[in-house]
């Protein structure tokens, strides 16, 4: 399970650290892979975690990587390509990946962490992912990085809980599935109407 | 389990859509708008006793069918002006985002209702796009990214509860907010203290409290005008509730600073302030209305947070009168700017001239808004105010006294402007007055 989490967590900075909106799809699909067998592995295997793992599988490291190299496919290779991360992010990254150490020792008195390893892998992944948002501006890779912190709330969840009720799980990957879906269409429109797929060109909506 | 029976008309519309498609004609948007007022006397009839009793979950119940039975008749003559909007995806996604809206009304279960806040931001954001011009867009996006990262940050909060618990070995059961009142003390009170900071700002964003609210104008007032007298109306409240219902059920321990009825008065009091402040400088008259129902939810916090009986009756007083007025308005302010081709206020002006019975409408709707007496948020807000003083709040019911001043006069404000052509356009008009317009909906695309 650590292990798994570790790659994640590099998954995730790498995720952060890539241009090639490529490479991004690749990262996603590895993270995607590690969750399926995480997930699967988290408990004794019933035809409920199966499903979980299969249907984990299935979404994260099948249907949203596909989703998304089909449409940037579509593209030509310029828009293909994120602009370089700003200088202040490589330091605000360090340092919030430094603060989950700081979150483990406040939340240590509580003993609700089964696995302090994974949580520090999982809340960074989160961490990262929401940095991603904030400084990264192609459309997909606000696309990746929602996605990215979902992953990373997965092995928070496996690192706390062992694993989440069923129900959950499974509301979580339709409802991921739905915004992916949604929100790849969008990057389409995005790209068609604004001839760009750079979200600082979403600005008209002021005040 | 009655309250249940209003799933049967979102369930019966999907139905419908799904064996039509493309062939959805017109009288079936007509036959829609019957069965959502079909179901609203239903749910009625058969939670009138709970109605009577005051019982939350009810009147969620009952203001979701109303404020759903008016955007559908709504929605009718709104697809007539608007004959570019595919009628199948819209009557889809509307009839998923009403589902939604009834699963967080009943929800007793605090995964449960986590699940349908973040199916609402999704059906409610592919309506927005559905407008499908560049404004619109860019307003989905927003709306569904910065609500999402928002509910992921409620997540984590939900997570740390239901590990603080899991030993009880309850599965989905163990997040029931019956449970969490019952287990309250098996939870430590750092994870409380953090959860209720992850869930009150996760789901604040849903309910456009401030600081997370950059969405919602955008969102409000790029969504189909039916669309947004649900978005504003009933999911804003709901998701506000949905906060309450976890603060009430988790309390943080006394003594410490960041309580959750202490982030509720906080987020609540920016929420009235900024809210008000911004409605007079609105140029466009569904972000006016957008930005009013900033400071309506700012109002609700606030009574919310004040966490007594007397507070939670007069804050669902709030949101019932609310939905109703800001509804009707969204409507109303979606007409006129098909009318007017346009949503910009500046040229919004002169409608007494144009329909004398609309204008009459829209200006009982603003000062209803605005709180006057003798209308409904009047009431409410002054039960609030009462609480606050009751309570020593001075500070907050002093802000909240001058947001309310303010908020009487911007509206006040743009309502004259709206009615009558500003002094200095009238000078400059011709003697006749503009030729009246006898059909106020206009057919034809719009920007509404």
């Amino acid at each position: 399970m650590n292990l798994a989490g570790f790659f994640i967590f590099l998954a995730a900075a790498g995720l952060l650290w890539s241009r090639n909106m490529i490479y991004a799809v690749w990262y996603l699909a590895a993270e995607g892979i590690l969750l399926g067998v995480m997930v699967g592995a988290s408990g004794p295997v019933t035809w409920l975690t199966g499903l979980v793992g299969i249907a984990t599988l299935a979404i994260k490291a099948g249907l949203i990587p596909v989703a998304l190299h089909r449409m940037m496919k579509t593209w030509p290779s310029e828009f293909r390509q994120d602009h370089p991360l700003p200088l202040w992010a490589y330091f605000v990254a360090i340092l919030l990946v430094l603060a989950v150490g700081h979150v483990i020792h406040l939340l240590a008195p509580a003993g609700i962490t089964l696995h302090p390893e994974l949580f520090f892998y999982g809340l960074a992944s989160i961490h990262l992912g929401l940095l991603m948002i904030v400084a990264r501006r192609h459309v997909l890779s606000q696309v990746a990085s929602l996605v990215g912190i979902e992953n990373g709330l997965v092995v928070l969840a496996a690192s706390v809980a062992g694993s989440l009720p069923t129900f959950v799980e499974l509301g979580m990957l339709m409802d991921l599935t739905i915004a992916i879906s949604l929100l790849v269409w969008m990057s389409h429109h995005i790209h068609r109407q604004f001839n760009t797929t750079d979200v600082a060109a979403l600005r008209r909506l002021r005040g | 389990m009655s309250q249940y029976l209003s799933f049967l008309g979102p369930l019966a519309i999907l139905v419908v859509v799904a064996l039509m498609r493309q062939h959805l004609t017109p009288i079936w948007a007509k036959l829609f708008a019957v069965v959502t007022s079909l179901i609203l006397v239903a749910s009625l009839a058969a939670d009138w006793s709970g109605l009577l009793l005051g019982q939350a979950s009810v009147i969620f119940v009952l203001v979701t069918d109303l404020v759903a039975a008016t955007s559908a008749w709504d929605s009718v003559q709104w697809l007539k002006e608007h004959r570019h909007i595919a009628a199948h995806r819209y009557y889809l996604w509307w009839a998923m985002f009403w589902a939604s809206l009834l699963g967080i009304a009943v929800a007793r279960n605090l995964a449960m209702t986590w699940l349908e806040v973040e199916f609402s931001t999704l059906a409610s954001g592919a309506l927005v796009v559905e407008m499908g011009n560049r404004q619109a867009l860019e307003a989905a996006w927003k709306y569904i990214v910065i609500a999402s990262v928002g509910l992921v940050l409620a997540l984590i909060g939900i997570v740390f509860v239901y590990a603080s618990l899991k030993s009880q070995q309850m599965g989905w059961a163990t997040l029931d907010y019956r449970n969490l009142r019952l287990r309250v003390t098996h939870i430590p009170p750092i994870i409380r203290q953090v959860a209720t900071i992850l869930i009150v700002s996760g789901f604040g964003t849903k309910a456009g409290l401030v600081p997370f609210h950059s969405w919602l104008p955008d969102a409000h007032s790029e969504a189909p005008s039916p669309v947004s007298g649900l978005l504003s109306g009933v999911l804003l409240g709901l998701s506000l509730f949905a906060v309450a219902r976890f603060v009430t059920a988790v309390p943080v321990a006394p003594h410490v600073f960041l309580t959750g009825d202490t982030l509720l008065t906080l987020f609540g009091t920016i929420s009235v302030l900024v809210g008000s402040l911004a409605l007079l400088v609105q140029r466009d008259i569904k972000r006016l209305l957008a930005y009013s129902s900033i400071e309506q939810m700012g109002i609700i916090a606030i009574a919310l947070g004040m966490g007594s009986k007397a507070a939670l009756a007069a804050a669902l007083w709030q949101f019932v009168l609310h939905a109703v007025i800001k509804s009707t308005l969204f409507y109303g302010a979606g007409h006129l700017s098909v009318s007017y081709h346009t949503k910009r206020l500046e040229k919004i002006t002169g409608l007494i001239a144009r329909n004398q019975w609309f204008a009459i409408l829209w200006g009982v709707g603003i000062l209803a808004l605005a709180g006057l007496p003798p209308f409904g948020l009047a009431y409410s807000e002054w039960l609030i105010l009462e609480n606050l003083w009751l309570q020593h709040a001075l500070v907050v019911a002093t802000l909240l006294s001058a947001a309310l001043a303010l908020t009487f006069a911007a509206l006040s404000y743009h309502l004259l402007r709206t009615l009558w052509h500003p002094l200095e356009s009238s000078r400059s008009l011709p003697d006749t007055a503009p030729e009246p317009n006898p059909q106020l909906a206009a057919g034809g695309p719009s920007p509404s």
